[in-house]
């Protein structure tokens, strides 16, 4: 039985694209045939849901009884990984949670697989929530996220004070989310499909749909680059579930 | 059912004869299939336009309406031919688009053939865009054309490797004539007794060379 693997995505401020990240996690997985579900901290309402009925529940992170159905069922045999979308500017307080229930130290003993995608924002804020977040990372994989989805620059930052912040907690990867043509994001959002859906000119029950053959294009382009960060990190190995050799995952056909 | 066939006319370079390419081959589809739908993407003017009004349509890709405007006309299998007069203006970001968007393959899905008929010239602004299209295109859809008042001599090797369509120089005096707005190639064939005359020489001579590009294209879809 694999271990649970449970997949935090955080950042510090909104509208730096976490959700979106969410959302191409939890495509990844289902193309590669790995059994997820999702945890929306949107609380009442949740984008990620809007997305992902069928794999995602909406939970206060801050509530007890939430907390123990996410993470007192984390031993079931399937879905094996779980993702959760940690409301923004809300990732430290969420780790503290862990660490104060035990979760960090189960990951910390190898009982679980814990892993954290940390999306950046453009400002030195999210430089200190760098540092703020190391503090809760020992055996945790660390993963910062540069999400370009928004036309973000990053340029402002100055290299050697990001290194400083950067070096700080050992092993972090970088991530790269390049930039998606602006109206094929929005026709997305419009659809409320997952991008695999879209991609696939299927509408939220799989029926067939009629989105532009350009913006369908410029998302599988898109989501290509996206999951081959997610190949070169070896995500799948990381949560426990390596695709099989050889085989064509859906969504490359 | 044979693909709906969609021709390409570009060139990176200006003034190449790339819309004199595609009147005649407009020109041609329209007698042989009675019709044919045409998009003009140029910034200059005189264009295709100009000279096949009730045919041609102008299309831009400078933003994502434009590309999906086009792209998704051209996709569509009605078994209406198209012609697409590509300006220089428009080349690099056409073909990294096509590229991004996987035309190619859409095309091949929704029984589509598209064609690319590549100017030639002698520059290096040239080599790179047929060097573009030869990574991108298969071979048997990448056709070369050699207008002999353009390229004045041997195409560059590379170029002469592919699939070769020759158009033949005429003099100045018979370019003037067939550059007027009103002039139309089957017109003139079809009011001009004289099959003799070098003009209809040509004419006929480029009306054949599509038909074997049509024919060929047909052959390879069996």
């Amino acid at each position: 039985m694999a271990k649970p693997a449970v997949i935090v995505v955080g950042a510090d401020k909104g509208g730096v694209g976490k959700t979106t990240v969410s959302r191409t996690l939890l495509d990844y997985f289902s193309a590669n045939n790995v059994p997820t579900r999702a945890f929306d901290t949107e609380s009442p309402r949740g984008t990620l849901k809007r997305f992902h009925p069928d794999v995602t529940e909406i939970v206060d992170m801050t509530s007890t009884a939430d907390q123990m159905k996410i993470f007192d069922t984390l031993n079931a045999a399937v879905p094996s990984v779980t993702v959760i979308d940690v409301r923004a500017g809300l990732l430290s307080p969420s780790l503290a949670s862990l660490r104060d229930i035990g979760f960090l130290d189960a990951a910390k003993s190898g009982q679980i697989t814990f892993a954290v995608f940390h999306i950046l924002g453009p400002s030195i804020a999210s430089l200190e929530e760098i540092a703020e977040t190391a503090n809760f990372m020992a055996g945790a994989r660390y993963f910062l996220v540069k999400n370009f989805i928004n036309n973000t620059s990053f340029f402002e930052w100055d290299q050697a004070t990001y290194n400083s912040y950067f070096h700080r907690i050992n092993d972090a990867t970088e991530l790269t989310i390049p930039k998606l043509n602006e109206m094929a994001f929005e026709q997305v959002e419009v659809a409320s499909v997952p991008f695999l859906k879209f991609v696939a000119n299927k509408g939220i029950h799989d029926e067939g749909a009629n989105y532009s053959f350009v913006l369908r294009g410029y998302v599988r382009h898109w989501l290509a680059n996206v999951w081959s960060e997610f190949d070169r990190i070896k995500l799948t190995d990381i949560v426990g579930s390596p695709s099989g050799k050889g085989s064509v995952r859906s969504g490359e056909k | 059912m044979p693909a709906t066939p969609v021709y390409i006319v570009c060139s990176p370079r200006p003034h190449v004869g790339r819309t004199l390419v595609a009147r005649l081959l407009s020109e041609f589809l329209l007698l042989k299939n009675g019709k044919v739908t045409a998009f003009d993407i140029n910034l200059k003017e005189p264009s295709l336009i100009d000279f096949l009004p009730k045919i041609t349509e102008t299309a831009e890709i400078e933003d994502t309406f434009g590309k999906m405007a086009l792209m998704d006309r051209i996709i569509v299998d009605d078994g209406l031919s198209k012609v697409i007069d590509l300006g220089f203006h428009a080349f690099d970001e056409f073909f990294k688009m096509s590229e991004e968007i996987g035309f190619l393959k859409e095309a091949v899905r929704r029984n589509v053939a598209p064609v690319v008929l590549f100017m030639a010239d002698t520059d290096r602004t040239s080599a790179r865009g047929h060097e573009t299209l030869h990574r991108q295109i298969p071979p048997d859809r990448l056709i070369v054309v050699d207008d002999e008042f353009i390229v004045r001599g041997e195409l560059p090797e590379a170029m002469d490797r592919s699939r070769v369509l020759r158009v033949a120089a005429l003099p100045i005096f018979l370019k003037t004539y067939i550059d007027r707005l009103t002039f139309s190639f089957t017109d003139y064939l079809r009011q001009e007794r004289d099959s003799s005359t070098e003009l209809h020489q040509w004419i006929r001579r480029n009306y054949f060379n599509f038909r074997e590009l049509e024919l060929d294209l047909i052959m390879q879809q069996s």
